[in-house]
């Protein structure tokens, strides 16, 4: 088996990459996406045993359950079982398992899983719900941050001290603190004090959901013997595996897992949110598959949201322009239980500085539990709430200096070598060469006059960076099968979300095999029990990750099917080559076609018997260097496998008589390493731009209370066609990395980092308002013209 | 907090054969019974858990003569009961003589939601946020019922009660609404402001009608109607006869539009933010509607 | 409740379907036909992913009940293709990057081919006007436009999409 070895990062090869790797080629899943074909988890048939679940869901942010009565549920006609806490006893989490699958003695945010039923029907679920009496005593809820770390703040887990934890997680017992992440570099009060100018803001960034136009839905079903199948809409099949699993107490060999297509993830299919629902209800219900669908309100308020902020920022620098000292506290507003809030807040901890050389920092970045809903990954992790504010001190700080703001971020940008915050030495990096684009593209200098007379017009820039935030040693595998006509099968575990994925690794496949590309098939749906490992769809990890285990894969076969052909040639392996699908000679000039030899081996002359067999080629991938960091420091050897850099400019124009602002044309410009397929690299940066547009004009799930006043697309707006700029740049930057497959890197999240705090410096730019903390509706925008006086 | 049901609750469906049994049938069932067309309002809220007493859903877009836009050059237009937003929007006799009609539907919601929403369940829903409502008003749109006593003529001017509440009874069903002639020259323009461009409610809307009036000192006079910012629709009847029109008296009507209505706080906006956007729209559509007096427009 | 034995004809062929009052046009297609390119993302009218044709317009099937559809005509996404043969916009959707994860794509096509069936040569405001009630979360919409308006200009194939 072929290991990609990674302790010592190889030297990247300069000849250009072999085909179809960077060549646009068409998605291998459009054509069944486009006739209907194309199966979702909702999609599965499950014929008329099948039963429907329900979910009783608490209506207080923070409340004891005193007691539950299903007893009029379970008398319901159709009603074939009520699930509550008492069977699901485990704990279950991904870095520190605080969670209960049902709630046992509290619930700790409106919609917490109170109880489960299971039915003939959904409709008949939907009715039993009403007869589950619970008792509660309402607790006084935590909902808001920076109220839960003060020392009488209500606890909202009596228990953190307990639980258990991965080992680069900080939880403070005691308090409402399940994540404590803090950066020490050099002297942050010397720097502010030597300073010749200092920014300091406060941003309130508010909660939004991801927003996939598909629901969550799961399916699961238990044997007699326990064993369990879960069908779901899942970005990290293997993940639920393993938590699910260990929360129920059985093998993870005994739970599978089935994810057919997601409709559409952005973080929400993560990990485990509501599946493990479905499997505690089939347990009750054995032999029966039980499907539980969210509704579109549900999605809003019960599964993962992209957590609440709030962020004081200090910045300093010389009057040359040079960035000295930045100090800051982040407060996440983590929900009622840590999940992935934990490592969002250390992911924003060891990237704090934002894509910038700053030699002193201190970052305190405290994740909190509330009692609002679960804070889960949203494409870009943490980085766009955080960037969003970093990226404006930044352009303040600039203009208070008298600089530009693009020269500004040129400057101070990290280069090849630079001390990062951790301690980390930076690898190299295109970013210099991104905000020069995207601001080039946007014609950055000139101002362009307002298509009305009550209009303003801005331009506005943000630079970002992100590192895949993960466990450190987050794994990938693969697989090559061939078939007898010399086509093949990858195996591989990594979702297919939208973003492509399983296009770009056939192509990587094709390209090292040296088979066209319409050659390679996916072994889909991805299915834990047939499928290779894979840690999770998330983190815009799979194209360097799982390509790196795919190529290995490819390389693996390749080496099998050159060495079988040697052998019978009588030549040596190096000698051979694949191209298009044929062995050939570059010594003897004989060729022959994959076709039969790749299964039944060949014949040795004379019929003497047969060499070789099925090629099967397998390959791995795990990053063996990521180090720990110090708890009271962040310092440490090597934080982060890489940080993907890049850069957003968009020109905006106000309309003064609304506040309505709109954006005319955004560039985006990002350093992915290598696009494996540069359409598909752009049309991530247009989706994410789009994405990161919506969520700074329009979006904020509105908690009041603790209780969701928006869950609809009514209440909750999300860009459409009627909203997308025309005029938008996608700008490929490719300077490889090390360790990257063809020096790939990711970019899926990346697009929609800048966008918040690039339309906001664009608003600036036109009104000389600082907007602040998102969205900018037209609402904020008015009212804030009237508060500066720019209009009645 | 809205507990939405994944499907609609238990109802039977029911389709009566005529006007007479349909009336008749809603009559005897005043609590449990509803009339639906478009169905756009009607399963949205029976979904979110209004509604809990509804039992029957009585279809009546396919009772006679429903469906039909008719034009009549003396007497005005009339549209069906079951004619549907698109239907409004394409028709070219309302393009002609009440394009504010057309320019409003076209605002609700999305092209296939307005195949099924009908201009008259717009009406009947009575929400503070429907867009059609003030052009129906401003045009003096009078609703044609049939009830258990047999059809009679509501006027709009008197029909809206609160939100959801109207003059209708039980038994009543809305079997058209008839707008007399525009006066000549009349000039229409609906300006609304959700939260992106296209699609959203109305955090507010405002409509405006004016036309040429030698009766008046200005020579003009001018209606507007406010959506979003009240219970019912507010409307502000002969605006701007006295003084000539000028940039200063419309700013002054907009004002007076801003001081007749009292908003509230929702999810989609403030009450400050909406009173200042009842100002400036106002302003707007007046400006609009005024330009086009001068040049010839007929609104969009 | 009551239930009825309606008759409708999905995609050309005549169905015989025993539905109850309270079910969608959504539910009977996805669920009693086993038709599932049909998506289901808010069951409110306000996403687009259950967009069909119903009498040759299209509209939201999860706010049509299904014993409306007595006697009537629906087509869906699975009706685009014929012999093998994409229809023109589906081609186009491929052809421009304009699916990503794909669940709204089945409800985009049927807003495309109708505006193309009653407009052959939309404006690039008309089609954001006609796909403003059909939200995607992934593509960012401008794919979408652009493929719309190259289909139009490659017209419809012959005997495909809508029945206008
Ligand atoms: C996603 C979505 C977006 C929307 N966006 C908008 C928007 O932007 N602007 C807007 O104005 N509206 C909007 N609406 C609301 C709705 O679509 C409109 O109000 C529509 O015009 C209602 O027409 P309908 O035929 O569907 O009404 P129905 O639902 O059939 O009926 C509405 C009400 O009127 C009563 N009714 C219907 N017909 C009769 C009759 N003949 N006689 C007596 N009573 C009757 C019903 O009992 C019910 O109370 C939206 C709705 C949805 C679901
Ligand atoms: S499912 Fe019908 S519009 Fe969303
Ligand atoms: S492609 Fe994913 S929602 Fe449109």
């Amino acid at each position: 088996m072929d290991t990609v070895e990674t302790t010592t990062p190889r030297p990247h090869q300069e000849n250009a990459a072999p085909r179809p790797v960077g060549e646009s080629v068409t998605r291998l899943d459009a054509h069944e996406k486009v006739t209907g074909e194309a199966v979702f988890a909702d999609d599965l048939q499950f014929g008329p045993n099948m039963l429907y679940a329900r979910i009783k869901r608490s209506p207080h942010p923070h409340a004891r359950i005193l007691k539950i009565d299903a007893s009029q549920a379970l008398a319901l006609p159709g009603v074939k079982t009520v699930v509550t806490g008492q069977s699901t006893p485990g704990f279950i989490g991904l870095y520190l398992k605080d969670r209960h699958i049902f709630c046992t003695d509290r619930a700790r945010f409106v919609g917490d899983p109170v109880a489960g039923v299971a039915a003939v029907t959904e409709e008949i679920a939907e009715r039993a719900l009403d007869l589950i009496h619970v008792e509660y005593e309402v607790l006084p809820p935590v909902l808001d941050p920076e109220d839960g770390v003060r020392p009488d703040a209500e606890l909202l887990h009596p228990e953190l001290g307990s639980y258990e934890v991965a080992n680069f997680i900080f939880p403070q017992p005691g308090t409402n603190i399940p994540n404590l992440f803090k950066i020490r570099k050099g002297d942050v009060d010397q720097a502010l004090s030597e300073a010749a100018a200092v920014v300091h803001h406060t941003f309130r960034v508010p909660h939004v959901q991801h927003v996939p136009i598909e629901p969550h839905v799961a399916i699961a079903k238990v044997d007699e013997r326990g064993r369990v199948t879960l069908w779901g809409s899942s970005q990290s099949p293997f993940a639920q595996r393993n938590l699910i699993a260990s929360a129920l107490g059985i093998s993870q060999a005994d739970l599978e897992v089935v994810a057919p297509y997601v409709g559409g993830g952005f973080g929400c299919k993560a990990g485990v949110s509501m599946e493990a629902l479905a499997v505690a209800i089939a347990m009750q219900v054995r032999g029966r598959p039980v499907k539980l669908r969210l509704t579109r309100e549900e999605e809003f308020y019960t599964t993962f949201v992209r957590q609440g902020l709030v962020a004081h920022f200090t910045m300093a620098c010389d009057a040359e322009g040079n960035l000295t000292a930045m100090d800051n506290k982040f407060y996440w507003d983590g929900g009622a239980y840590a999940e992935y809030g934990v490592n969002m807040t250390r992911g924003a901890g060891y990237s704090s500085s934002g894509p910038y050389d700053v030699p002193n920092v201190r970052t305190d970045s405290f994740c909190v539990y509330t009692n609002h809903p679960v804070g889960g990954p949203m494409r870009g992790f943490g980085q766009p709430e955080m960037q969003c504010g970093l990226e404006q001190c930044i352009n303040h700080l600039a203009l208070e200096i008298g600089m530009d703001p693009m020269d500004f971020r040129r400057r101070n940008c990290v280069k090849e070598g630079s001390n990062l915050v951790t301690g980390m030495k930076m690898h190299a990096t295109g970013i210099g060469e991104c905000i020069e684009k995207a601001a080039e593209a946007i014609g950055w200098g000139h101002k362009d006059p307002p298509s009305a007379p009550h209009k303003r017009r801005g331009k506005g820039i943000a630079a970002m960076w992100k590192a895949p935030a993960m466990s450190p040693n987050a794994g990938s595998s693969a697989w090559i099968e061939m078939s007898e006509d010399g086509k093949c099968t990858l195996g591989l575990g990594g979702q297919e979300l939208g973003q492509g994925t399983f296009t770009v690794m056939a192509q990587m496949a094709a390209a090292t095999l040296g088979i066209p590309y319409d050659w390679v098939r996916i072994a889909s749906p991805v299915d834990t029990k047939y499928s290779p490992y894979e840690w999770q769809t998330v983190a815009s990890r799979l194209t360097w990750s799982m390509g790196n285990a795919v190529v290995a894969a490819a390389k693996d076969a390749r080496r099998q099917i050159l060495e079988l052909v040697a052998r019978s040639w009588e030549e040596t392996p190096e000698d051979l080559d694949i191209v298009n699908g044929n062995v050939i000679s570059a010594k003897s000039g004989r060729s022959s076609s994959l076709k039969g030899l790749v299964v039944y081996g060949l014949a040795k002359p004379g019929d003497q018997g047969w060499i070789g067999g099925p090629i099967l080629g397998r390959g791995s991938f795990m990053p063996t260097y990521v180090t720990g960091l110090d708890p009271e420091t962040g310092q440490g050897q090597r934080a982060v496998v890489h940080y993907t850099t890049g850069a957003q400019a968009v020109e905006v124009e106000v309309d003064l008589e609304t506040g309505r602002v709109q954006v005319l044309r955004g560039a985006s410009a990002f350093d992915m390493g290598k696009a494996i397929n540069p359409d598909l690299v752009n049309v991530q940066m247009e989706g994410g731009l789009v994405q990161g547009i919506s969520t700074a004009l329009f979006e904020c799930l509105q908690l009041k209370d603790g209780v969701v006043r928006n869950p609809s697309f009514v209440d909750y707006r999300i860009a459409t066609s009627a909203d997308a700029p025309r005029d938008m740049q996608s700008i490929i930057v490719e300077v490889p990395q090390d360790d990257g497959p063809f020096g790939a890197r990711g970019v899926g999240e990346h697009s929609m980092v800048p966008t918040m705090p690039a339309i906001a410096n664009a608003i600036h730019d036109a009104l000389g308002i600082h907007p602040g903390a998102p969205p900018f509706t037209a609402e904020k925008v008015y009212l804030a013209m009237v508060d500066a006086g720019l209009v009645k | 907090m809205r507990e939405a049901h994944p499907g609609l609750p238990d109802f039977d469906y029911v389709r009566p054969a005529d006007l007479e049994e349909a009336s008749r049938f809603l009559a005897q069932n005043p609590q449990t019974a509803r009339p639906f067309m478009g169905g756009t309002d009607t399963f949205v809220r029976l979904r979110d858990g209004f509604w809990k007493e509804t039992r029957y859903l009585v279809d009546v877009k396919n009772l006679d003569g429903r469906s039909e836009i008719t034009f009549d050059p003396q007497k005005g237009l009339t549209v069906g009961a079951a004619v549907s937003m698109n239907q409004v929007v394409a028709n070219p006799r309302v393009g002609s003589h009440y394009s504010l009609l057309a320019q409003a539907a076209h605002r609700v919601a999305s092209y296939q939601l307005r195949t099924r929403a009908t201009l008259v369940g717009n009406v009947c829903n009575a929400s503070p946020a429907g867009d059609t409502l003030g052009a129906c008003l401003l045009f003096g749109g009078v609703l044609r019922v049939h009830g258990v006593e047999g059809f009679r003529d509501e006027p709009l001017a008197s029909f809206f009660q609160g939100p959801g509440r109207t003059a209708l009874k039980p038994g009543d069903i809305v079997t058209a609404i008839r707008f007399p002639l525009p006066v000549p020259g009349s000039v229409g323009h609906y300006e609304k402001l959700g939260r992106n461009l296209l699609s959203d409610l109305a955090i507010v809307g405002v409509t405006v009608l004016g036309h040429p009036d030698s009766s008046t000192a200005s020579g003009y006079r001018f209606h507007l109607a406010l959506a979003s910012v009240g219970p019912v629709p507010v409307v502000l009847p002969d605006l701007l006869t006295q003084a000539p029109v000028t940039p200063e008296a419309l700013e002054e009507a907009a004002g007076q539009a801003m001081e007749s209505c009292h908003p509230i706080d929702d999810v989609r906006g403030s009450a400050r933010y909406r009173k200042l956007m009842v100002r400036n729209l106002s302003r707007r559509a007046l400006t609009r509607v005024w330009e086009g007096l001068q040049s010839g427009y007929r609104g969009e | 409740m009551a239930h009825h034995k309606i008759s409708v004809t999905v995609n050309g062929s005549v169905e015989s379907v025993d539905v109850p009052s309270n079910m969608t046009l959504l539910t009977m297609l996805r669920e009693k036909l086993g038709l599932t390119g049909t998506k289901n993302g808010c069951t409110a009218g306000e996403c687009g992913a259950c967009t069909v044709f119903l009498n040759g317009e299209p509209v939201n099937s999860c706010l049509v009940l299904a014993v409306e559809c007595d006697g009537a005509e629906v087509r869906t996404v699975e009706s685009l293709a014929r012999n093998g043969q994409l229809d023109p916009i589906q081609q186009s959707v491929i052809d421009h990057n304009a699916v990503q994860c794909g669940f709204c794509t089945p409800g985009v096509l049927i807003s495309a081919r109708a505006l193309l069936d009653r407009n052959p040569d939309p404006t690039e405001e008309e089609i954001r006007d006609a796909l403003v009630g059909n939200l995607c979360r992934c593509t960012g919409y401008i794919r979408i436009l652009d493929a719309v308006k190259d289909a139009a200009r490659v017209g419809a194939a012959p005997g495909t999409g809508g029945s206008r």
